[in-house]
């Protein structure tokens, strides 16, 4: 190892990372900002072939070496490089395997192994430069050429994309199979990088170029149609504006109408509901369940609005409430004055009471319950009334009578 | 519970576009030649076919023998389309110069409304534009401010089955095949009246760029 090499090397690295953030800025923006840094620093990346200025009055730029390496590693999708030498590639190994054939054969084993590494090195690099210019179309396929804004930017993209990918299937002919498997001959190394790894690399880029293509033929004729569309709508307002009293001829009224025009009117209304399905028994009970119930009082409007509610005498309520109570009171002194059983009814219709008759039967029931427990026990209360029809448990209550115990 | 071929075929005649944005499901039994066939024979009874547009991928009922009434039917709906032609052939190219994607309305892209709406705001060109777009009979918005007419004009498009809207909590709205159907009525017209619309656009380009 040369420890010259190893040292700069190290160097360069080092300068790498402690001036990122000058790098990453000269990235991103294209050119260096001479005021933002020291000019020791720009002297020291410049020495050290990272930064240069390709002109004398231009600005500095990234070393294409270092914008490189940032781009495939940072998979950017704005790099549109594509590296397609494969044809000196592949001249460079076929003489790296001749000088690795001829040190074997004359046994320098040591200078043998150096060419080796070279050329393996020279094989994994072209493989993986392969892979990576398939990647780099890949992605920018991916997006559909999302970093550019317009249709037409976008068409151009696709085929400058176009080319890139016939130049790479051009320089992927060179592939000569039978020359490499000649200068491998019989020694298994050889073989195995030049045949195997190579072929492998080959056919897998074949296959996903072939795919980048379909693709991107795809996108064309996409990008080709949203154009023609937007095309088609400024075109139609321009005419508009030029003969504002346009109108397409009815094509309705010609005698084979053009499908396009040709709509049938919608027909269906929607369905009534069938109450006899047992089926659909528990959706429409849900249904049922929500309808809110009305108590309308049966008086005509003008009555029901004469019953006003006048906050002026809140006493007339209490009044209402009074009578109801006192009615109630003398009901039971009734019964207990006459020692007979008497229905809420019955006294109700005997006294022609003005209340409702539920009304009644509640406050009955109310004044009952409302009793003292020793004043309670001389009464019994009785309901008269039937069992639900329909509901079983539920007891409808038509009547109640109180009689002395 | 109805089998797809049922809703298929209620859709059908209740005159809606069926399209893989508006109900995918749909979509693919109409896709299926077997059920299309079956679907086909139903609406053959009613006097109706189905027919597609948009290169098949919207499907629609058009009447199978057109008889005096058909042709009625098909004559008010003729004016209805023709004249609502330039309000949304306005309104695609509002959108999608607001949008700023440069890409023209199709079925299946969102359209997002607040997104729309800060655009338009912000710029006084739209905006006009919105308050000529809403005035029109189409949209009929009274409204001044861009906010109603965004609202209406989302709505009227709604209801004309232009846009839908899958999730009523969200402003976020899908175009559906219809708009694709407008394109292929414009096509239409552009090749039958000869008017060579896409020359036209192309040569105002050019000259634009010249000037």
């Amino acid at each position: 190892m040369n420890p010259n090499l190893y040292n700069s090397g190290l160097k360069l690295l080092h300068a790498m990372s402690r001036h990122a953030d000058v790098i990453m800025q000269v990235y991103l923006s294209g050119s260096l900002d001479e005021s933002s840094t020291t000019p020791q620093v720009i002297d020291n990346l410049k020495k050290l072939g990272i930064l240069w200025r390709p002109e004398p009055e231009a600005e500095l730029r990234l070393k294409s070496a270092v914008r490189n390496l940032l781009e495939n590693s940072l998979q950017d999708e704005r790099s549109r490089q594509i590296d397609a030498n494969i044809g000196s590639a592949l001249n460079g190994l076929k003489t790296l395997a001749d000088h690795y054939k001829e040190a074997l054969h004359h046994g320098r084993f040591a200078e043998s192994q150096g060419h080796l590494n070279d050329l393996r090195e020279h094989v994994y690099s072209l493989t993986e430069s392969m892979s990576n210019s398939v990647r780099i179309l890949f992605s920018r396929i991916h997006n559909e050429f999302g970093y550019v804004a317009s249709i037409d930017a976008k068409i151009r993209e696709n085929e400058l994309a176009q080319s890139q990918v016939s130049t790479m299937l051009q320089q992927i002919e060179l592939f000569q199979f039978d020359v490499l498997a000649e200068t491998a001959g019989s020694n298994r190394e050889l073989r195995l990088l030049l045949v195997v790894t190579l072929q492998q690399s080959f056919s897998r880029a074949t296959q996903e170029l072939s795919l980048v293509q379909a693709r991107l033929l795809e996108l064309l004729g996409r990008f080709r149609e949203y154009r023609g569309r937007t095309r088609l709508l400024k075109g139609f307002l321009l005419h508009q504006e030029q003969h504002p009293d346009f109108q397409p001829a009815d094509y309705s009224a010609l005698s084979a109408v053009p499908m396009l025009f040709n709509q049938a009117s919608g027909i269906i209304k929607p369905a009534a509901a069938d109450v006899y399905n047992v089926a659909h028994e528990t959706d429409l009970q849900q249904l049922v369940a929500r309808i809110k119930a009305l108590h309308r009082n049966d008086k005509p409007q003008t009555q029901r609005s004469s019953g006003k509610v006048s906050l002026d005498n809140p006493a007339g309520e209490a009044v209402v409430e009074n009578k109801l109570k006192q009615a109630v009171e003398s009901y039971f002194c009734d019964i207990i004055d006459s020692g007979q059983t008497v229905t809420a009814l019955q006294y109700w219709q005997q006294q022609q009471l003005e209340c409702d008759a539920e009304v009644w039967i509640y406050r009955v029931l109310d004044g009952y319950q409302s009793l003292p427990d020793e004043e309670k026990q001389y009464f019994e209360l009785a309901t008269h009334g039937h069992a639900d029809p329909v509901y079983s448990g539920n007891y409808v209550v038509e009547d109640v009578e109180l009689g002395l115990k | 519970m109805m089998n797809e071929q049922g809703r298929a075929l209620e859709q059908l005649l209740s005159g809606a576009f069926i399209c893989q944005t508006s109900d995918e499901t749909l979509w693919r039994v109409l896709k299926n030649n077997d059920y299309a066939e079956k679907i086909e024979q139903q609406l053959n009874v009613l006097n109706r076919t189905l027919t597609s547009c948009a290169d098949g991928e919207v499907f629609y009922a058009a009447y199978q023998h057109l008889g005096d009434d058909e042709r009625k039917v098909l004559g008010t709906q003729f004016q209805e389309t023709a004249a609502g032609l330039l309000p949304m052939v306005e309104w695609l190219l509002l959108v999608q110069q607001a949008v700023g994607n440069d890409m023209p309305l199709t079925q299946g892209q969102a359209i997002r409304l607040p997104e729309l709406q800060t655009q338009i705001e912000d710029t006084p060109a739209f905006k006009e534009q919105l308050q000529k777009i809403a005035r029109y009979r189409l949209f009929n918005s009274l409204s001044t401010e861009v906010d109603g007419q965004l609202k209406q004009l989302f709505k009227k498009l709604t209801d004309m089955g232009y846009l839908i809207r899958p999730n009523p909590e969200k402003q976020i709205y899908l175009a559906t095949g219809k708009v694709d159907y407008l394109f292929d009525v414009l096509k239409f017209i552009d090749e039958t009246e000869a008017l060579s619309l896409s020359q036209q656009a192309e040569q105002a380009a050019m000259q634009e760029s010249l000037l």
